[in-house]
């Protein structure tokens, strides 16, 4: 037990931790997660032993508390790796949340959260640009479903996540046009949907995509837009105060349709029916965030207590001691 | 018209900067001449102008930060110009309240002023552009974690100003003359690690403050992106620190040494890593 407690191991896995976190800056998809693990594991060890067995840490209560904490911390970290969930997922204007919809998930395999329990549905969005086009605060209206019917409206974007069930939903930099479509079909029943346009207005150019009519032929849409979007003057990115006219090519025939427009193709007639927006959020989820903080908070505490008690109110030394080196020498010369 | 002729900043910038370099000058004047003639008492005359000096220093630039405020609506987050300028405000102040209080310590502003000069020649030569305030920057986690991050430098800069004088002792014995008015090296090493144990108080709770604002901001309060990479690293090197400290009888020098290895990984926290891209936390402003 002493030997594991031993501070050359705390040097050495301090030294390995330095190594790995060097080597997992930015996220590397080719190093381990492990390369971080082993001298975490190996540096708790060494802290666990040392709690016990070494009486500078174990009879002093700050120091005690710090490093309790900082074995709290790894603990949690690590609790919070194996239940966490990272995705995105891009919300059209009216549609309601469903996991279903979640992109690039990332969870841990202990991950048991309630989304299933998760219910809200997106409402328009507003997003400011100063002069130059530089992104200012963005104000996403989603409303919650509340248990007598009702539906509470939130206002959430940058800093303010909306919160349910302990997922966190950030709104993010992707966000942009949709058009609401529907497709009937010859003797078929009309069903609707909507296509997505590329992010706005960091594609602005560029707001075209593809869509394989049910049944029927290979669609390229097209989106004119009309936002008032400017870069010499202060702007807001607001969907309601926008038009958009769908150009709709399918093999040789091309055809600009504005909302309630519909173009007959091979196979059935196609409905342009309303200009919606579509925003990106960030889907995070951790239990531990809060005990994280709580955590980090009372060992620096500890910290800050031994500091105080040991040195705080005697941060110098005393006049004698501080007395300058030259005067000490001479004054030893002279005794 | 360029941004540099309508940046009000800039007289009251200059202006501190001049006080700042005049209180350098006159404390290394000041400690070599007095030394050499031989005085083991604090010379109040020279060490009240340097005092003087600073505070001058301090106020010019609290009119500089608050002129740009005013001209460009948000206050010194952004950009490296204003980082600069904000570190250099707070680590004047932080250690004029030192060279006020502490006489005994006074001549490691020898050490220290000059290292405060990297930044104000640093400063002089970057453009006062007029930064975006982006949006993720309104929130006030951001003044917890950025009053924390200058406490923490200003306590490795009083470190860097210590550990120096027990390098030059060591390495430069004719420095001894000019440093014969501070403690012995023993004392010296001794305050130097309190103020560095202080420091990682300081550095925890900047982090902390700085998890906290990564998830309200961006959604995750960890994401080893350039800068929280480097200030971890600079975390495990006053910890590192520390216990080399608590483990070895390391000679006062190398300690010294430590305490200058661990400034400069702040310093390319604070000032190197951020400008890797142009925002702060790269890609997520």
């Amino acid at each position: 037990m002493r030997f594991l407690a031993s501070l050359k191991i705390t040097l050495l896995g301090m030294i390995l931790l330095a190594l790995a976190a060097a080597l997992s800056y930015g996220n590397p998809a080719d190093v381990s997660v492990w390369v971080l693990v082993a001298p975490l594991v190996l540096l708790a060890a060494n802290l666990t032993a040392a709690i016990f067995t070494n009486p500078r840490i174990n009879r002093q209560t700050g120091l005690l508390v710090f490093h309790v904490g900082l074995l709290g911390l790894v603990i949690l970290v690590a609790i919070g790796r194996l239940t966490h969930l990272d995705a995105h997922i891009e919300l059209t204007q009216d549609q309601e949340f469903s996991p279903d919809l979640l992109l690039d998930t990332k969870a841990g395999p202990l991950h048991a959260g309630s989304i299933g329990q998760v219910i809200f549905r997106q409402g328009p969005y507003t997003v400011d640009y100063e002069v130059g086009m530089k992104r200012g605060l963005t104000f996403s209206h989603v409303l919650v479903p509340q248990a007598d019917g009702s539906a509470r409206e939130e206002v959430i974007g940058d800093d303010r996540p909306l919160v349910l069930q302990g997922y966190r939903f950030y709104t993010s930099f992707n966000k942009g046009f949709s058009v609401l479509l529907t497709w009937e079909p010859d003797g078929g029943v009309p069903i609707s949907g909507t296509v997505n346009m590329p992010s706005y207005p960091l594609f602005d150019y560029r707001q075209d995509n593809v869509w394989q009519a049910p049944g029927g032929p290979e669609v390229k849409f097209w989106l004119q837009l009309q936002t008032g979007i400017t870069e010499k003057q202060a702007w807001t990115l607001d969907g309601r105060n926008s038009q958009g006219v769908l150009v709709v090519t399918s093999d040789e025939l091309r055809t600009e349709l504005r909302p309630g427009e519909a173009v007959t193709l091979p196979g059935g007639q196609l409905r342009y029916e309303r200009l919606l927006t579509w925003m990106g959020y960030a889907v995070f989820y951790d239990p531990t965030i809060r005990w994280l903080f709580f955590v980090a908070i009372i060992s620096v505490i500890g910290l800050g207590w031994h500091y105080w008690v040991k040195m705080g109110s005697r941060l110098l030394p005393s006049a004698h001691e501080l007395r300058p080196e030259g005067l000490s020498d001479a004054v030893e010369r002279s005794s | 018209m360029t941004e540099q002729s309508f940046a009000s900043e800039l007289p009251w910038l200059w202006a501190g900067l001049c006080a700042y370099a005049l209180a350098t000058f006159t404390s290394v004047w000041g400690v070599v001449t007095v030394q050499m003639r031989g005085l083991l008492v604090h010379e109040k005359r020279y060490e009240q102008l340097v005092l003087a000096l600073l505070v001058t220093g301090v106020v010019l630039l609290t009119l500089a930060i608050t002129a740009r405020w005013v001209r460009i609506g948000h206050g010194p987050w952004i950009s490296l110009f204003e980082l600069l300028v904000s570190q250099l405000w707070s680590l004047g102040l932080v250690f004029s309240l030192v060279y006020w209080r502490v006489p005994a310590l006074r001549a490691s502003a020898v050490v220290a002023l000059p290292v405060m000069w990297v930044l104000g020649t640093w400063v002089l030569t970057l453009e006062p552009t007029a930064s975006h305030f982006p949006a993720t920057y309104y929130n006030n986690w951001k003044w917890v974690h950025v009053l924390l991050g200058k406490a923490y430098l200003a306590c490795l800069l009083i470190g860097v100003g210590l550990s120096g004088v027990m390098m030059a002792r060591r390495f430069f014995p004719a420095s001894r003359r000019w440093f014969a008015i501070m403690p012995g090296d023993d004392i010296i090493d001794r305050i130097a690690w309190r103020v560095m144990i202080l420091a990682l108080v300081f550095d925890s709770l900047m982090l902390i403050a700085g998890a906290v604002w990564a998830q309200d901001a961006w959604g995750r309060y960890w994401s080893w992106d350039a800068l929280e990479t480097s200030a971890f690293l600079t975390w495990l090197g006053l910890a590192v620190g520390l216990h080399l400290r608590a483990t070895y009888k390391i000679p006062y020098w190398v300690g010294g040494a430590i305490i200058w290895g661990v400034f400069f990984l702040a310093f390319t926290t604070y000032f190197g890593t951020p400008y890797l891209s142009p925002a702060a936390h790269k890609g997520v402003v």
